[in-house]
């Protein structure tokens, strides 16, 4: 039974992200250093578009669970269980490199303002949502759908929340801001690490559909065996 | 530099991370998918 992670397609475009990564880690290697912080800018290369995806696995988490819900879609219930593992992922990482950079800009690691913490809520929420599917068993399937619901709706709380509230944090127009170097080498990063979410999502989407697919056969044949005894 | 390392790395190890669990997943699927090959095989006989 073929998958979609043996199509060639599929394979076209994991060549494809492996090489917008090379590209785009030569960019960032030969974009210029930023003035005041030096060295430790560049993280702002991979912590930008890991934010992005965080928030982009958190609405597709939200648009499956709301055609599951409302729609009784199992096939949008596969797209949000597959979305928000990438979403911890992902996550996971801008929360990791955030801090690292923090560290040499701010003098600490962690500052309990708006952005970081809306953007801890959201992770936790995701994270939420991964074990309610995980361990929750059937009867947590709403339950889990209603949650990635509430978790989209931070998303804006988190984008807005350093125009909205006093934040340290650097402000969403900073790549606005960028030299002409710089700015090249940021939206490859982003193309990169959108690439390499879309191929992450049609891996995990694969293996979700398998799944379904393998319990529904091994129904039927459960009721072909019994018949044939 | 010390800061832009580890989180270089430690982004990409979270990402081969989630790919070694994806493939490992995707392993134990084929194991079922076998599973059930063999008992189709022996319906049919």
């Amino acid at each position: 039974m073929p998958t979609r992670t043996t199509s060639p397609r599929f394979l076209a475009l994991t060549v494809l992200t492996a090489a917008l990564f090379v590209i785009a880690c030569n960019a960032i290697a030969d974009a210029p250093r930023e003035i005041t912080m030096g060295l430790v800018q560049k993280i702002f290369y991979f912590h930008v578009p890991c934010a992005w995806l965080l928030m982009l696995s958190t609405l597709v988490c939200a648009g499956g669970s709301v055609a599951y819900l409302f729609g009784g879609s199992e096939r949008g219930d596969r797209v949000a269980v597959s979305a928000s593992e990438l979403g911890v992922v992902f996550g996971l990482c801008v929360l990791v490199s955030g801090p690292l950079w923090a560290k040499a800009a701010w003098g600490v690691y962690w500052q309990w303002e708006a952005r970081l913490t809306s953007s801890l809520l959201l992770w936790l929420m995701l994270v939420a949502y991964v074990l309610a599917r995980r361990y929750g068993g059937a009867s947590a399937r709403r339950l889990a759908a209603a949650l990635a619901l509430f978790a989209a709706i931070d998303i804006p709380l988190v984008y807005f929340s350093v125009r909205f509230f006093r934040s340290i944090h650097p402000s969403n127009t900073v790549v606005s801001t960028l030299g002409p170097g710089m700015r090249g080498a940021f939206w490859l990063s982003l193309l990169a690490f959108t690439a390499l979410w879309w191929v992450l999502f049609s891996a995990r989407l694969a293996t979700e559909n398998t799944y379904a697919r393998l319990v529904d056969l091994e129904i039927l044949l459960d009721q072909a065996e019994e018949k044939k005894s | 530099m010390k800061m832009v390392a580890l989180a270089y790395g430690f982004i990409w190890l979270a990402v081969f991370g989630y790919v070694f669990i994806v493939s490992r997943r995707l392993g134990r699927l084929n194991g079922e998918m076998d599973e059930l090959r063999r008992r189709i095989d022996r319906l049919k006989t």
